[in-house]
């Protein structure tokens, strides 16, 4: 009677922009088809400023743009909103490569700023043309130039560890060899990201080895612990409030792309053969729930003791790959829960600069 | 009978031998290749971490075989120097993990020991540790000890039973392992985790009442959404309902046998959630 031919059609593209609408009604629907219940763990799950759906669309601390202008107690930024000017709090820290002043930014930097108080004008924070690389390295050229697969949602970057970093990161990171995890923070270039401070240290194993998460009896516990992240927005909008979840549906989501084969040949074979795909490496060190694009979760940020509901916004399977803890409070359960977009990151009380924050994670099931 | 304790000890340590050094060439051929060091092998460098885990093989192979090999002499009543070699072995091997495993716990507390291959995942502890110092002294026990015989009277026979049962009960005891198969012997993955075929969803789904009660209002061969969230997949349909547009959403339990399905009507333009003939009155069924 139905055709089942047709089912692929409505597969999460999580790279076509044109059906948001699509992803932010599933959680109306979801809540309408489950009943009162389910209504009351989304409701539970805001954080009681408001409905869920606003909850998680809005950001009250956090404002991204490009400096027009900056001194030592304005910083002007022309955002989606236009010209927005900030007074900046006389305790304010810019990062630019490193603390720096705040006046010490440049016009024309991308930035990412935190207010002090949500939706107030004060900023406390600046973080200016600040970047993320997290994957597997495929190919190095020299001692310092790197070509990382991100994964299949992510594509392909080059860092650069210029020799006042190198230390310091080959500290972290011991094996800069083709087939080795590698997650780096830095300053974004064109073309390229100029690496300046280990986000983690290096799993001692190959990227397509990760070891197996324990067996889960029953049902998955829900909070789950562990490290939130943050990456960069790539084709997602900028001051997106949403996170990439590891253990998207492969039944409807990027595993199906990612499982397509790849035309290579010749010098491209040799980089080809150190790419990792993170779908076929099992689940990684944590168990989560299969979730889809539009899901919402519910997380919050152990350091910092702040949540908000956040939106499954795109496919983090990369994340799996990394069987690390963050240390930021405490030592974290094993396993990468959640990689943020970085105005969720910054908008939970994160710093960027420092790569994550130890998280709890609660579902709703 | 101290004998007979003795004399215990050299099947009991064979079999740990050989089940460890299986459970590792399991792990390695299910692995093909370069995995997570969970072993004493991952506190060396890398390039040595292979050589090592193939020399711990080699001996745990070694030393079982040499102690079944060795266990009985034809013709002699007294221990040659074959057997004392390998029970000597067999001792400094033990000797030696202890000594690796309190190494590894302090340097790498989060890892397992490794000993029987990705069965041994769980964080060494005292107990882990206590198991090879167990089986060093077992392996002390059995030095100067005659070849192997047959128990010579029932009596014997049921002390040699009830040794080895003692420490079969000690040894399990000391070895997470036990727990680790005990799971994996009566595990179901959790319907959160257990991968599902959406064709598999549609089938149950076209089968169900729910199906059936809302089918007529249905308006397009394909559904125009399919998602899920843990262990509900949520598949929803174009309809009309009372000349209006609507939404019917369709929840599936994603379960084998009879899965709960749920549905709902909701109003596409404005989302307001409708009766099943389109009313505004209660819609969740």
């Amino acid at each position: 009677m139905r055709h089942l031919a047709d089912i692929p059609r409505w597969c999460d593209d999580v790279t076509d922009s044109a059906s948001p609408a699509r992803f932010a009604r599933r959680s109306l629907l979801r809540a309408a088809v489950l009943g009162r219940r389910d209504e009351s763990d989304l409701s539970l799950a805001a954080t009681g400023d408001g409905d869920a759906g606003a909850a998680a669309s809005s950001l009250t601390y956090t404002v991204t743009g490009r400096i027009l202008d900056v001194s030592p107690h304005v910083l002007v930024l022309l955002t989606e909103q236009g010209e927005q000017r900030f007074p900046l709090a006389a305790s304010a820290e810019a990062w630019r490569g490193g603390l720096v002043s705040p006046a010490a930014l440049r016009q024309g930097d991308h930035a990412i700023v935190r207010r002090r108080v949500p939706g107030g004008p004060v900023v406390e924070r600046i973080w200016a043309e600040i970047g993320r690389v997290a994957g597997t390295i495929i190919e190095r050229d020299g001692r310092s130039s790197l070509l990382v697969d991100e994964g299949p949602a992510k594509g392909r970057r080059i860092v650069l560890i210029g020799p006042e970093a190198a230390g310091r990161i080959q500290v972290r990171f011991p094996r800069l060899e083709p087939g080795y995890l590698i997650d780096v923070i830095g300053l974004k270039h064109d073309g390229y990201l100029q690496a300046l401070i280990p986000a983690t240290s290096q799993p001692p194993y190959r990227a397509g080895h990760p070891p197996v998460a324990p067996l889960v009896s029953g049902h998955v516990p829900d909070p789950v612990s562990g490290t939130a992240i943050w990456h960069e927005p790539g084709e997602e909008p900028e001051n997106l409030l949403g996170l990439a979840y590891p253990a998207l549906d492969p039944e409807t989501s990027c595993e199906r792309a990612a499982a397509a084969p790849r035309a290579c040949s010749g010098e491209l074979h040799a980089v080809e053969e150190h790419a990792v795909d993170p779908h076929t490496t099992g689940c990684g060190c944590v168990r989560l729930p299969y979730l889809s694009v539009g899901s919402l979760v519910r997380l919050r940020n152990d350091c910092t003791e702040r949540t908000r509901v956040v939106p499954v916004t795109s496919c983090g399977a990369t994340a799996r790959l990394f069987c690390d803890r963050c240390v930021t409070c405490g030592t974290s359960r094993k396993g990468r829960i959640a990689d943020l977009t970085m105005a969720a990151f910054v908008e939970l009380g994160g710093a960027l600069e420092v790569g994550c924050f130890n998280a709890t994670m609660m579902i709703g099931h | 009978m101290l004998t007979t304790i003795r004399e215990v000890q050299i099947p009991l340590l064979a079999v740990m031998l050989l089940g460890a050094c299986l459970a590792k060439a399991w792990r390695a051929l299910r692995a093909h290749g370069d995995t997570a060091r969970t072993d004493p092998a991952g506190l060396f460098p890398a390039h040595l971490q292979h050589p090592i885990t193939i020399l711990m093989f080699a001996a745990e192979l070694g030393l079982g075989l040499g102690l079944i090999g060795t266990a009985v002499t034809v013709g002699h009543t007294r221990p040659g120097l074959p057997p004392t070699i390998v029970r000597t072995g067999t001792a400094l091997f033990f000797f030696v993990a202890v000594g690796a495993l309190n190494e590894m716990r302090q340097r790498r507390p989060d890892s397992g020991c490794g000993c029987f291959g990705e069965l041994s995942g769980t964080p060494i502890g005292l107990r882990t540790i206590a198991r090879p110092g167990l089986l060093c002294a077992s392996a002390v026990a059995t030095l100067g000890l005659p070849p192997l015989r047959m128990p010579s009277s029932p009596a014997e026979a049921e002390l040699w039973l009830a040794v080895l049962a003692f420490e079969l009960a000690l040894i399990a005891f000391l070895s997470p392992e036990l727990g680790e198969i005990m799971v994996r012997l009566g595990y179901s993955e959790p319907c959160e985790l257990r991968r599902l075929p959406v064709g598999r969803t549609m089938t149950t789904l076209h089968a169900s009442s729910q199906w059936r009660r809302y089918a007529g209002q249905i308006s397009a061969a394909a559904p125009s959404d399919v998602w899920r969230e843990g262990c509900w997949r949520f598949v929803v349909y174009p309809g009309s309902a009372g000349g209006r547009p609507v939404d019917i959403v369709f929840a599936v339990y994603l379960q084998s046998r009879r899965p709960a399905i749920r549905a709902a009507v909701l109003d596409a333009d404005t989302d307001e959630v409708l009766g099943p003939t389109g009313t505004r009155e209660s819609a969740v069924v």
